[in-house]
């Protein structure tokens, strides 16, 4: 009986860490960890500035407000990350999976999302001027008062996402699909619009 | 390794070339300038390859929210942070990075980003009334 509630304790123990311990101690002690099991962790309020993070799995971990100022998070797994007041600044996540990211409010200026999926993704007030979205997926993600300056949207659609308020003076989009509110609202907001973006 | 060494280069820039602020030419000349008008300098740090300074320079600046009261009770000092020496006590994290200062050298609030036309009118009657 001893020995089988033992057993349990254990099993439970065992299940509160989806996370790999020996990744998640190699993190907080070297600030690099490529292809590492960081699932469900808490890293919030700490700095990975510079940090290679490359191929890592964080789905559904905790980064609030901490700082990743120019690592290395490329096909990174982001999903379902709670990221509220995270700088991200000048990082790459190019690959990186963000789906369903919660990131409001986040500092996203001059990362590079090239080919990301931010489907489901919240990215309402985030700073991102200057990101580059070239041929990253959206579906129904959440833009509303983003300021997206200078950012560069190529090869996307548009057409699901909520861009209600975003700041977008000087906003490249180039072969974009967008309904024709984003259009008009891209233009009033100075964006640059190439010909070749269609507006439904 | 290589990119941790450039954040901490980046870091150390900042501190490069310090002088009080009283001392900056730049300061003085706008100091003199506004003597009568007890105008508050405004100091915005930029950089050439930044978004948000040029937004705030060529839009905000402009907005006609904003220029009337910006050009009446403001002196406009620019920093460009790469190529000009920075007063001593005047560090910065983020560009651009806005310093509202009185005639006694005394910096009254910085900002920090951009901001939206409406928004920073509403910070310029704030910062003009605590002056």
């Amino acid at each position: 009986m001893k020995n089988a509630l033992l057993v349990i304790f254990i099993l439970g123990y065992i299940n509160l860490f989806a996370y790999d311990t020996q990744d998640y101690k190699r993190l907080l002690e070297t600030k690099d960890c490529v292809t590492c099991d960081l699932r469900d962790a808490n890293l919030s309020d700490l700095d990975f500035s510079g940090s290679d993070l490359q191929r890592s799995d964080f789905r559904g971990a905790n980064l609030s407000r901490s700082v990743f100022l120019m690592a290395d998070l490329s096909s990174a797994k982001l999903n379902d990350v709670k990221a509220s007041g995270t700088v991200f600044w000048k990082a790459t996540m190019d690959d990186a999976n963000l789906t369903r990211i919660h990131a409001k409010g986040a500092n996203f200026k001059g990362t590079s999302l090239k080919h990301s999926d931010l489907s489901y993704a919240d990215m309402r007030g985030t700073k991102s001027w200057k990101v580059n979205f070239t041929e990253a997926t959206f579906v129904h993600t959440d833009f509303r008062k983003a300021e997206l300056g200078d950012a560069k949207f190529i090869r996307n659609d548009l057409r699901s996402s909520r861009m209600d308020g975003t700041l977008l003076w000087q906003t490249h989009f180039e072969s974009v699909q967008m309904s024709a509110n984003q259009c008009r609202h891209a233009k009033e907001e100075e964006a640059l619009i190439s010909t070749d973006t269609v507006c439904h | 390794m290589k990119k941790r060494l450039w954040v901490a280069l980046l870091w150390g820039a900042m501190s490069v070339n310090a002088l009080p602020i009283q001392k900056d030419e730049a300061f003085i000349q706008a100091i003199a300038k506004s003597q009568n008008s007890q105008k508050i300098i405004l100091m915005i740090y930029t950089t050439d390859d930044c978004p948000e300074c040029a937004y705030m320079k060529k839009k905000v600046f402009h907005d006609p929210a904003v220029e009337p009261f910006l050009t009446q009770h403001f002196e406009i000092i620019e920093k460009n942070v790469h190529r000009n020496a920075l007063p001593d006590g005047y560090d910065y994290f983020g560009i651009p990075t806005m310093f509202f200062i009185n005639h006694a050298g005394v910096n009254k609030e910085t900002l920090v980003g951009s901001k939206r036309p409406k928004a920073f009118a509403d910070d310029l009657h704030r910062i003009w009334k605590k002056k």
